[in-house]
């Protein structure tokens, strides 16, 4: 076992430390400095980047895909409740039953749409056509994450499979599709400054005022 | 590896800063902005996925950035440039985005698609492989700035005749077309033809406002070609007449490219030399209406109205409010598109492509979705505060049977100011009419 968690946290540390690599690698690039008047509010265009601009509602593309959004941000939430479990795990003995059976069922939960999800890599065709191996070793790997995180909180006897595949999961992060992760924030605030800038996003501004 | 190659290759290192990384980055391929597309949209295939078409350059960009990649090329289907790929990279490039920004508006993860196009036009432009109409635009106009006293004197003829036209229009006999004129406070900058000068001039002397006209044309074909040299060129010409004429604000025409590009680009690309305000035609007609400056009676155009957002006035210039403002004052039957505003449908016509005769069948195709947008509304007025849209769903009308009349934002607001004379049988007439579209086509 102690094999097992030092070889989780070893994986821990290289996937922490390659990410940081590639934060420090992306922040040394510059970015393009922006002397327009602005005609909006960035800060505002920022938080709607991750707040109101992230609901279902807020886009095409995602009223048309609603289970599918759904799906993706109920796998993300198992990705990262399984994180989390991972690095608790020498506590878990302390943790309230109700907790414990909660934390399963959202990492069931995370598991069956991680599934779905490399299902549907396969099945539809457009994903099929835009899917790399990485998007597939990716989606298959946090899935089994999720999974053997779950079977762990639920019998003890998955706790050395849960840090192995934690090892090899937390190691890949950098390495792979999965460093998205890292990328999906300097992305909406680029988003957010461009729009919010731009006030593209100011519903509700009155005429009298966009006409001033 | 060849000059072409390392050219393009050095381009995209040049351009690679932290928003375009984070747009290589970012996807997760999870294909949702498909149908954000309106290429897609008309003909539903992988290959019009913009995640698709990123990935094109992603895979140059991960075999040169990433080590994973490098070693295990096909864990992520990553490429070595090569002179093939450049091509194939620079035709979708130019045919087949046409820099909307709709997928990243509706990309979960605000994936700037956009950007990586921009960066393959870049590569293109530098390597020698964009459409070459584009470079022959670009560089005349820059040439014109180089020297203007070459055709100066017949575009001062020109105006001279407008000028007459004018004070027939207006029944104003002081009305004028200022050019060059020392210390005016608005630098209006018109596009190629009467029909950008006329009626904005028909405004301004309404307005009784302090104005000149620039002797240059605001279109800026190196936006297109993202070619920074060429783009800044074509820009100085407009800076340095500004900075000249010592004007406090530059007023782009109903253009979709030139008023994005002077109004967010164009001030950090003279950081220091630029302090001049930049607004659109239609924010200052706007503003005139707003403060009484010019009355406008909606009942003169009793006719169903639709307003198409520009791409480039909308999701990218932020210019949203302003032209409904004004068409609520104009027209007695304003209908809105569905879906409009900022995540408004490409017409298809944006990124140059109207002057890209080689694609003008795929841009057709790739403009139904406009065209059935438009049909929905049953208005009989389209309304584009852009030239390019336009012309681009001027073609959409005769292809698609529409049966509308497509007009600019201007033309429409001096049909509302019930002037004495709208002179029948004249080009003024036409431009009231809304034909100008098919005018400037020919």
């Amino acid at each position: 076992m102690l094999i097992a968690q030092l070889l989780a946290l070893a994986g821990l540390i290289i996937g922490l430390s390659g990410i940081i690599r590639r934060y420090t690698e992306t922040k040394r690039r510059a970015v393009p400095a922006d002397s327009s008047p602005v005609k909006g509010d960035i800060p505002n265009g920022i938080r709607y980047a991750f707040t109101t601009g992230m609901m279902p509602w807020a886009k095409e593309s995602t009223r048309l895909h609603m289970i599918a959004y759904l799906r993706g941000i109920g796998f993300h939430i198992g990705i990262f409740a399984a994180i989390g479990a991972v690095i608790i795990s020498p506590f878990w003995g302390y943790l309230p039953s109700l907790l414990s059976w909660s934390l399963f069922w959202v990492l069931t939960l995370g598991a069956i749409l991680g599934a779905a999800g490399g299902i549907m890599r396969i099945a539809e065709h457009n994903l099929r056509g835009l899917s790399l191996p990485d998007d597939h070793f990716a989606v298959w790997l946090t899935t089994l994450f999720i999974t053997v995180a779950g079977l762990a909180v639920l019998n003890e006897a998955f706790m050395i499979p849960m840090y192995i595949v934690s090892a090899i999961t937390f190691a890949y992060i950098p390495l792979g599709k999965i460093r998205h992760c890292l990328y999906f924030f300097f992305s909406r605030i680029f988003f957010g400054k461009f729009f919010g800038r731009r006030a593209v996003f100011s519903h509700g501004v009155s005429h009298r005022e966009a006409v001033k | 590896m060849t000059e072409t190659i390392e050219l393009a290759l050095k381009t995209l290192e040049d351009q690679l800063n932290q928003p375009l990384e984070a747009a290589f980055e970012a996807c997760a391929r999870c294909g949702i902005c498909a149908e954000a597309c309106h290429y897609y949209r008309a003909e539903p295939k992988v290959e019009h996925v913009p995640a698709y078409r990123a990935e094109q350059l992603r895979s140059v960009y991960r075999y040169e950035h990433d080590f994973l990649s490098r070693l295990f090329p096909l864990w992520t289907r990553s490429k070595k440039l090569d002179e093939r790929t450049l091509v194939n990279l620079t035709e979708m490039a130019f045919s087949q985005c046409t820099l909307c920004r709709r997928c990243t508006v509706n990309c979960p993860l605000g994936v700037d698609t956009p950007l990586m196009m921009r960066a393959i036009r870049a590569m293109a432009s530098a390597a020698g492989t964009a459409p070459e109409i584009l470079v022959i635009l670009a560089d005349s106009a820059i040439e014109k700035g180089k020297d203007p006293s070459f055709y100066k004197e017949m575009f001062l003829e020109q105006i001279k005749e407008m000028e007459e036209q004018l004070r027939d229009i207006t029944g104003d006999p002081s009305a004028t077309i200022p050019v060059e004129k020392q210390g005016a406070k608005i630098l209006y900058v018109p596009l190629a033809g009467a029909h950008t000068i006329l009626p904005p001039a028909v405004v301004f002397n309404a307005a009784k406002e302090d104005w000149t006209l620039s002797i240059f044309e605001a279109a800026n074909y190196g936006v297109f070609l993202a070619d920074m040299k060429r783009a800044k060129e074509v820009a100085k010409r407009i800076v340095d007449e500004a900075n000249r004429l010592g004007v406090q604000e530059i007023v782009i025409a109903e253009c979709g490219h030139a008023y994005a590009s002077y109004r967010w680009d164009v001030p950090n690309w003279f950081a220091g030399e630029f302090n001049f305000k930049v607004r659109s035609l239609v924010e200052v007609i706007a503003e005139y209406i707003a403060d009484g400056k010019i009355k406008v009676d909606p009942t003169v155009i009793p006719e169903a109205v639709t307003y198409h957002d520009s791409c480039n006035l909308a999701r990218s210039g932020g210019l949203i409010e302003e032209p409904r403002f004004v068409l609520k004052n104009v027209v007695s039957d304003f209908r809105e598109m569905t879906p409009n505003k900022a995540e408004a449908l490409c017409c298809g016509g944006g990124g140059g492509l109207v002057a890209l005769a080689e694609y003008a069948e795929r841009r057709i195709a790739a403009g139904k979705p406009k065209a059935d947008q438009i049909k929905n509304t049953g208005a009989r007025v389209v309304v584009a505060a852009c030239e390019n849209c336009r012309l681009q769903i001027g073609d959409l009308n005769e292809h698609y049977n529409l049966n509308v009349r497509i007009t600019a934002l201007t033309d429409l607001v001096v049909r509302a100011m019930r002037l004495p004379k709208p002179l029948p049988g004249t080009e003024a007439e036409h431009l009231f009419e809304g034909e100008m579209a098919a005018v400037a086509k020919d």
